[in-house]
């Protein structure tokens, strides 16, 4: 009874609020910038061709406003948009009026989740134990070398690296594709063939992010070691003739670890915003280039859906871990 | 520790092992896809976020080019702008309109069949405007209802169409430019509960190719050659389409397509201007339209410059316009937008092949004697020298130009208006303006002078292009001048909420046909609207009662009428002489072809149809294609 009054009932309620004002600013951000819906399809329809004459246009006009729901006051769109996201609908897209923004994104999320669920979760992994194991064994060669190797390999901007790696293993050494999510006129199944091939043209986006990520958690957790390997128990335990390894594992990493979870929570819940310029570069379907180019166009539906999903995602993943916590940190128990 | 590095370069060294373990040479297309009977081209619009739809008569957006309109359906008729012709495609003959306007009859061609067996008839046409009328979510829905009063057939190949009130040119709804309303299916779409809502997938065609296979991604789409390509338009006009599948494929930005165009999976796509070059640079099987410089497709039928806010101080003066006009170096000019490399216009029209002689050629010697007044005496405005300078500096950057004068003006265009800043300067002074000590223009109430060009974001774009460019002449001038890259460019110019803006200078006319209806309509005094409110008709909101007179007069006779060019060319004179927007240079339409695995590409020295892939035409271009027979 405790537990839930004076910890799990105010978590979901924050929850539930974060989740609630983060959704109205994303339904009233996109509406205050002046970008305006109908006008940038009339313009894409007229700048790819499509003869509009200005009677047409103006009537087309009409039509559109209509059919977006665009009519009316603010706040009875709002009013209008809560009734439906509480029926799980977030409504159609209005660049691709009448198709659900719903359908837009169950067809991208599978590959978003898909390469970056497993791309920030190794890039975790790998990171902090390495991090970790260089912020314990500093004095080591190796130690230094991985460390000044995440230095130098950290401030490359990510487009530049993952240029590079497309460049050097799909241009010049030809090992991987240039870009897609699987191979032109195969068809999608679940044999041996086509997972082997989904997983080659995943490795390189993967492998970008993979490193990147990894250095960035390198850096983090080797500066956490460095503080707790000062601690008094740390000390105690090396007098007392524990194993290094016991040590580095057991007693360092295990209580540096505990902000770097927090972390992970927060960038899990980061991969429903997609990962534009992964996308771009590999050409990976994804939520990203989805959501820029719903930005692009003013389709305010696909944009409130895309960002809720995040919110919803992050919110849920920091609740989660916060529930869990106790189970990583035994004085949250004890307390 | 060891244990554990011993167990990570284990891990590594297998998962090496089985992903390398396919072969090196990375191929794009699955194995059972022959490269050399693949045609792998760009798609313009990029991903594709519904690829799983192909219900393109929606009113909005479906990604149309990713092979739906320039494989899969056939129009009515199509303009063909390289060789300045409308081509009978699904129609036989042109429309025939009675003598008020007031009814349209379409002969259909015969022996035209969709992909599953099922012959095209008039039934598709009828049936595709009436369902169009009964629902306002399809495209041309706004034309329809405003002009159709009734559609029916006359036999299985006839169509009639009644007018609520004239319409001389109602069968631009048809013609595909780049756009068009096709027929659809009635046999598919008369099934469908709901034809917005309806996927079309799989779809069937009335092109020459069918719907293979697409990635759920939105990347590509795969297109197969029916067997029965000889019951379409583009079989009957021009024979069997060469390669046996094309690939729609979309890699991303420019340096990837020069990655995937070196390593020869990607034929054809549109480049930057550094793209293309740094494409010729590194790719011997690699060309461009035109095989020496300026490399460009001097074809595409629309003309870029600067619009000004006619509705807006100072830009509601007319010295104003032309002052700014001439205080532009146009070899300057188009040296810093493309390095040389775009062919001058001085018309609110594209100087393509077609259009310099339908009006570049006629109006030249109008054009050397047009003059406007300075300080009551007259100054001829017309610099028919002005494209052997640009050669000249084009030779000066290092590039190969011709000689022959009439090759120059082919590639440079036939002349522009006079460099002339003192001239401008007169204008200016004449009306209240004034320099200050710093010799920066105040305007005539004693404030700085600051003009701001509104732009889009792409600094490959030509829009992007003349507003930098038209910015340093300007500001060389002594006038202050801003450049906003704006993503909400087409919303600011719609409300007229500009100084300038790099939008085209007037809207594009026809590209095949001489008829100036679609450029001058835009100019309709009926469109203008005050600043703030959106405006339907063109973002300079100029109008004219003499041209709106042309407007009516053209609107009363066929397109074909030999009395258009004429109206035409009086349209253009009005246009010139009230400069509501500034002509700077024909769009440089940048292509590249990768000769390994195809050739016969429609370059200039072979123009035989227009060279885009993301264009309707590009089905009458694949049986002119040859494979080189490399594997």
């Amino acid at each position: 009874m405790d537990f839930l009054k004076r910890y799990l009932l105010p978590r979901v309620i924050q929850y539930l609020v974060v989740i609630i004002v983060g959704i109205t600013l994303v339904f009233l951000i996109p509406r205050l910038s002046p970008v305006d819906p109908v006008q940038q399809l009339i313009s894409t329809i007229r700048m790819q061709g499509t003869y509009l004459d200005p009677k047409a246009a103006e009537k087309l006009t009409d039509t559109l406003k209509d059919l977006y729901g665009l009519k009316g006051s603010l706040l009875q769109q709002y009013l209008a948009f809560w009734r439906r996201l509480l029926k799980g609908d977030f409504g159609p897209s209005l660049f691709q009026f009448p198709v659900p923004v719903l359908s837009l994104i169950k067809d991208s999320l599978p590959w978003t989740a898909g390469l970056l669920t497993i791309s920030t979760f190794l890039s975790w992994l790998i990171g902090n134990v390495l991090g970790g194991l260089v912020g314990f064994f500093y004095q080591k060669r190796w130690a230094k070398f991985l460390e000044n190797f995440a230095m130098v390999i950290r401030p490359i901007p990510y487009y530049i690296f993952s240029l590079i790696l497309l460049v050097v293993f799909a241009y010049l050494l030809k090992l991987f594709p240039l870009g897609g999510g699987f191979p032109v006129g195969m068809k999608v199944s679940f044999s041996w063939r086509f997972i082997i091939d989904v997983l080659k043209y995943a490795f390189l986006p993967a492998l970008s992010m993979i490193i990147l990520g990894s250095a960035v958690w390198l850096q983090t957790m080797r500066l956490i070691v460095s503080n707790v390997v000062r601690e008094d128990f740390v000390v105690y335990a090396k007098n007392g003739g524990l194993k290094r390894g016991t040590i580095a594992f057991k007693y360092v990493m295990r209580n540096a670890m505990l902000p770097q979870v927090t972390g992970l929570a927060l960038s899990m819940g980061q991969i429903f915003s997609g990962a534009l310029i992964t996308e771009i570069v590999f050409s990976y379907p994804g939520l990203g280039t989805l959501l820029y180019n719903a930005i692009n166009t003013g389709d305010y539906s696909l944009i409130m859906g895309i960002t809720a999903l995040s919110i919803i995602g992050i919110s849920t993943f920091i609740l989660l871990i916060d529930l869990l916590y106790p189970i990583f940190d035994p004085r949250i128990r004890y307390k | 520790m060891k244990k554990f590095l011993k167990v990570l370069f284990l891990s590594v060294v297998v998962c090496s092992f089985i992903l390398g373990s396919i072969p090196v040479a990375f191929a794009q297309l699955a194995p059972e896809l022959p490269r050399s009977e693949t045609l792998m081209v760009d798609i313009l619009s990029g991903r594709t976020a519904t690829p799983d739809n192909f219900n393109v008569w929606a009113a909005t957006w479906r990604s149309p080019d990713r092979g739906i309109q320039q494989l899969m359906l056939e129009p009515l008729w199509i303009v063909e702008y390289a060789t300045g012709k409308i081509i009978n495609a699904l129609a036989t003959d042109k429309p025939i309109y009675n003598k008020d306007f007031t009814k349209m009859t379409v002969k259909l061609r015969k022996g035209i069949y969709w992909s599953d067996g099922v012959e095209f008839t008039a039934d598709d046409l009828v049936f595709t405007v009436q369902l169009i009328m009964k629902n306002s979510s399809l495209g041309y829905y706004a034309q329809f209802s405003t002009y159709v009063d009734k559609v029916y057939k006359v036999g299985n190949y006839t169509v009639v169409f009644q007018f609520k009130e004239p319409n001389s040119r109602f069968h631009t709804y048809f013609l595909d430019r780049w756009g068009a309303c096709r027929p659809l299916p009635k046999h598919v779409f008369e099934k469908a509960k709901d034809p917005v809502t309806f996927a079309f997938n799989p779809p069937i065609s009335s092109g020459p190719y069918t719907m293979k296979s697409y990635d759920p991604g939105g990347y590509w789409c795969l297109w197969e050659r029916r067997a029965d390509w000889d019951k379409t338009p583009t079989g009957k006009l021009y024979g069997m389409p060469q390669p046996k599948y094309v690939l729609y494929i979309y890699y991303g930005p420019p340096e990837k397509k020069v990655l995937a165009q070196n390593n020869h999976q990607l034929d054809m796509t549109g480049l930057t201007m550094e793209a293309l070059r740094s494409a010729l640079a590194t790719n011997k099987y690699a060309r461009a339209y035109r095989k020496d410089f300026p490399w460009v497709v001097n074809v595409d039928p629309c003309i870029t410059g600067i619009t000004f806010n006619t509705a807006k101080f100072p830009y509601n003066n007319k010295d104003v316009r032309w002052a700014l006009t001439l205080s532009i170096d146009i070899v300057d000019y188009i040296g810093l937008a493309f390095d040389g490399a775009a062919t001058m216009g001085a018309l609110p029209i594209p100087p393509t092949p077609v259009y310099l002689k339908w009006y570049y050629g006629p109006l030249e010697s109008w054009f050397k004697n047009f003059a406007i007044d300075v300080d009551g005496k007259p100054f001829k405005v017309y610099d028919s020298d002005a494209p052997y300078r640009l050669a000249e500096y084009a030779k000066s950057r290092g590039y190969k130009v011709p000689t022959e004068p009439k090759e120059i003006r082919e590639i440079f265009g036939y002349g522009w208006f006079k460099y002339a800043p003192d001239v401008a300067e007169k204008l200016l002074v004449k009306n209240g303006f004034k320099r200050d000590k710093d010799g920066k223009w105040l305007l005539p109430d004693g404030k700085p002078w600051k003009i701001t060009i509104v732009t889009g974001t792409n600094p490959a774009h030509p829009a992007f292009r003349n507003a930098f460019a038209a910015s340093q002449e300007w500001k060389k001038f002594g006038i202050d001048v801003e450049v906003m890259s704006t993503q909400m460019e087409a919303t600011l110019a719609s409300r007229g909420e500009f100084d300038a803006d790099s939008t085209w200078p007037a809207t594009e006319p026809w590209g095949g046909h001489p008829d100036l209806y679609r450029t001058f309509n835009s100019w309709r005094s009926i469109y203008i609207k005050p600043i703030g409110e959106q405006t339907f008709g063109h973002a300079s909101r100029w109008s004219s009662p003499k041209l709106d007179k042309i407007i009516e007069q053209m609107e009363k006779v066929s397109w074909d009428d030999p009395k258009t060019r004429q109206l035409g060319m009086d349209g253009l004179k009005i246009a010139l002489e009230e400069m509501p927007s500034i002509p700077t240079f024909a769009y440089p339409g940048v292509v590249s072809w990768d000769e390994y695995y195809w050739t016969n590409y429609p370059g200039a020295e072979n123009a035989y149809c227009q060279p885009y892939e993301h264009w309707p035409n590009f089905k009458y271009m694949l049986p002119f294609l040859k494979p080189t027979g490399r594997k």
